[in-house]
């Protein structure tokens, strides 16, 4: 039951936001491995859709490993928002909605934010900050 | 809630074996070279009828002796209508994608968690993709209904039951010989029967 960390990848795979949660839970990598993984993550998710054994597939919405999981929501207009959570963590989707609504309400309403660019943004990471902690 | 397909592929990342049951759409025939023979008799090139003329273009030989369809030299009509969908995968390609993503799947979760942590699910809005790595790095993946718990015992079962009796243990199966699959009939039949035992069989 802990969250450990946020993505925000944008329509392009590129990782705009990324904040680590908690002392323990997963190791904090460098930003350049973090845009790595979210780039690779990008890309799994547009094949995944396409495997599909029956009718049409949304992408992966969750993926797990042995102690923790991801957990992505996909928006209409291609963002996506990424939460690591450990595996038995029952709240991951309604938290990954607050965020968007956090974002939508902080970030695209932001007269200063230029889009598909990374989210440096106070009222945002308040935001996150209150629900999520810090 | 159900069981799709098995792929079972060696650690030189070639597919050896593929079963499937309730897929409702099929993948198409896999290409000529595109796939090594005894994997598969329901996707594997053979006897391969040129639909405009109906002459033979190819025949495997190596094809395991499961029972099969004859082939119907005469007919001109393709024997799988559904499967010439243009929107489906041929079925070297999607082998080969599943192969893609449970690759990368596994090393974005051994980086993430930083030690040597296994993959072990993914679940999308209409099916879920299960995964197994023996030690020896054969990979064992199925994919099932979204709403099953997790079938990583079941593949361990398929590997250390039927995998190692019929396969391992078989004096003409060529495991690790990048030419063949591991097809064979007990194999099949005993992987067949494990997988429609399952509770989450329907």
């Amino acid at each position: 039951m802990a969250i450990w960390g946020l993505w925000v990848i944008n329509k392009a795979g590129g990782l705009v936001y990324q904040r680590n949660f908690g002392a323990d839970g997963l190791p904090h990598l460098t930003s350049n491995e973090y845009l790595v993984l979210a780039g690779t993550l990008h890309g799994i998710h547009a094949i995944t859709s396409r495997l599909s054994p029956t009718g049409a597939s949304s992408g992966a919405q969750t993926i797990s490993g042995e102690t923790f999981k991801l957990t992505i929501l996909l928006t209409a207009t291609g963002t996506k928002f990424v939460l690591l959570t450990s595996l038995a963590e029952p709240t991951a989707d309604s938290v990954l909605q607050k965020v968007y609504e956090a974002y939508a309400d902080a970030v695209m309403k932001n007269p200063f934010h230029t889009p598909e660019m990374p989210i440096r943004n106070e009222g945002f990471d308040a935001r996150i900050n209150a629900l999520l902690g810090s | 809630m159900t069981i799709f397909s098995l792929y079972i592929y060696d650690r030189h990342c070639n597919c050896v074996y593929y079963q499937d049951w309730h897929r409702t759409k099929r993948p198409r025939i896999a290409v000529e070279g595109g796939l090594l023979p005894a994997v598969s008799a329901a996707v594997t090139p053979r006897n391969t009828l040129s639909s405009a003329s109906g002459v033979l273009i190819a025949v495997n030989d190596d094809a395991p002796r499961t029972p099969l369809p004859p082939a119907r030299s005469q007919s001109p009509t393709p024997q799988h209508p559904q499967q010439l969908a243009s929107a489906a995968l041929t079925f070297d390609e999607e082998a080969k994608l599943v192969y893609g993503v449970v690759l990368s799947l596994r090393n974005l979760v051994k980086k993430l968690s930083g030690r040597d942590e296994q993959f072990v699910n993914y679940k999308t809005s209409t099916y879920k993709l299960h995964f197994y790595e023996t030690p020896s790095g054969y990979k064992f993946v199925m994919l099932s209904d979204p709403s099953v718990d997790s079938l990583r015992f079941v593949l361990r079962q398929i590997y250390s039951g039927p995998f190692v009796e019929y396969v391992v243990r078989n004096p003409l199966a060529q495991m690790d010989s990048r030419e063949r699959g591991i097809d064979n009939e007990y194999f099949r039949t005993s992987t067949d029967r494990m997988v429609r035992g399952l509770t989450v069989f329907e």
